[in-house]
């Protein structure tokens, strides 16, 4: 990742935590309201691959982490881990710019961060994690992720420096993947 | 062999994410060292605060349309003029009716018969639940106003919570209602019976231990935060009304299930009790 990539990347993420602690916290439905910052890991590891997924997911995870009542950390652990696993599909060969793919990662990633979350929490000791809250809130969370799943990939483009030409959406490697 | 190079570069840094996070929850769970990252998140509320307030400001309505839409499903099969319509003339709605709302909530709070008046610093609510498994809100006064970590907090009816972090111009607040709260409260008819309210989560209502099987509990009979010794919060606070009892498996106590007094959805100002155990 270049220093410009870096600058453009730690800009998508504050914008990202300002959306969410503002926008998103006022839909709420049965209780529970999205987070973009796990749907930009996703994203991000889709768009440029294991490395800035994992970087993207690490940074917007211990940005979100400021602002929570979980272990600090906690969301950085998972962000990484989702933006790793995504960047492993961007370089399996697998046609990534079908839509259905593009929304279906962002909705799959974020719903099982959200689960892994609430796992990891449970483990660290953190209460009434694993109840009937946590199905809604996987739900919700994937459903809105899978629906911002394409302003997210503009986004990481832009961060990527990706030009229209060379976008994973034709398919090319992008810097960082395999060949 | 490039490619290798690039596959075991991209280990390493995903291998040492992981252990900067891991390293992270060990430091903010430890109690030596939790104090570090609380400073980290106290700069992090100062910075990002008044920018999250401003972009809130401006991004509200949006917020407010969306939610709104969630809400009113059944309006979908309505067509896109009219479900735009709809929108707008809910947003003036409520925005006339949460600027109502606010005025009593802010009146309520300013007469509040339990709390000594010199001693409160009245604050707005920034944030409310911003995780999905937890109950917290943030308001907008800080250390800078004489904010301090274990203040409580009531709003109209009562007790709503405590401050388990502050910034020098924002706080975090335990309500009551979350899963990790528990509040010593005295009952009774001369509130000489005490017990453990523990949160369950929101819109479960507390459920409150310890109370001896003999001990007589009737439905919607008040609770008290208790000011025993080694008390985090004041004496007197209204805390909840009974909602349920029933005997606990063993029948050697009797489990109760209170229902905060201070409503928990109505909590656009808030007023801090700058409170400590020696007063």
């Amino acid at each position: 990742m270049t220093a410009r990539e870096a600058v453009r990347g730690l800009v998508v993420v504050i914008v990202a935590l300002l959306l969410q602690l503002t926008v998103m916290l006022d839909i709420r439905v049965a209780g529970a309201h999205p987070d973009v910052m796990l749907g930009l890991a996703a994203v991000a590891g889709l768009v440029g691959g294991s490395e800035r997924g994992a970087l993207v997911g690490f940074a917007s995870g211990f940005a979100i982490d400021l602002f929570l009542p979980t272990p600090l950390g906690l969301t950085a652990l998972i962000g990484t881990l989702i933006g790793a696993a995504t960047g492993q599909l961007a370089t399996s060969g697998v046609q990534r710019s079908h839509p259905v793919f593009v929304v279906g990662v962002a909705a799959l990633g974020s719903g099982i961060g959200v689960i892994m979350f609430a796992v990891l929490g449970t483990v660290l000791d953190q209460p009434d994690m694993l109840t009937a809250r946590l199905s809604a809130a996987v739900i919700v969370v994937a459903v809105t992720n899978g629906i911002l799943g394409y302003p997210l990939t503009w986004a990481c483009r832009w961060a990527f420096g990706q030009e229209p030409s060379t976008t994973v959406w034709r398919g090319t490697l992008v810097s960082g993947d395999a060949p | 062999m490039a490619r290798s190079r690039r596959t075991r570069r991209t280990l390493v840094l995903i291998g040492v994410l992981v252990l900067v996070a891991i390293a992270l929850i060990t430091f903010d769970e430890r109690h030596g060292t939790s104090r570090i990252t609380s400073g980290v998140r106290s700069v992090a509320h100062d910075v990002f605060s008044p920018i999250v307030t401003g972009v809130d400001d401006v991004l509200r309505p949006v917020g407010n349309f969306f939610a709104g839409s969630v809400h009113y499903g059944s309006l979908e099969q309505e067509n896109q003029r009219l479900q735009a319509t709809i929108g707008q003339m809910q947003l003036q709605l409520r925005e006339v009716q949460g600027e109502a709302k606010q005025q009593r909530e802010l009146r309520a709070i300013e007469h509040l018969s339990y709390l000594p008046d010199d001693k409160t610093v009245i604050a707005q609510t920034i944030n409310v639940d911003p995780s999905n498994f937890a109950a917290d809100i943030t308001i907008s006064k800080g250390r800078d106003q004489g904010v301090t970590l274990g203040d409580a907090v009531v709003a109209g009816g009562g007790l709503i919570g405590q401050v388990v972090e502050a910034s020098h111009t924002t706080a975090t607040v335990q309500l009551i209602v979350d899963p990790r709260s528990a509040v010593g409260v005295a009952y009774g008819p001369t509130n000489q019976l005490y017990g453990q309210a523990f949160g369950q989560g929101t819109g479960r209502g507390l459920s409150v231990q310890f109370v001896s099987s003999n001990t007589v509990v009737h439905r919607g009979e008040k609770m008290y935060t208790d000011g025993l010794n080694n008390a985090q919060l004041p004496q007197g606070i209204p805390v909840g009304w009974v909602r349920s009892f029933h005997a606990s498996v063993g029948g050697a106590s009797t489990q109760v299930i209170i229902d905060p007094l201070a409503n928990m959805s109505q909590l656009a100002y808030v007023a801090v009790v700058q409170w400590s155990p020696g007063l």
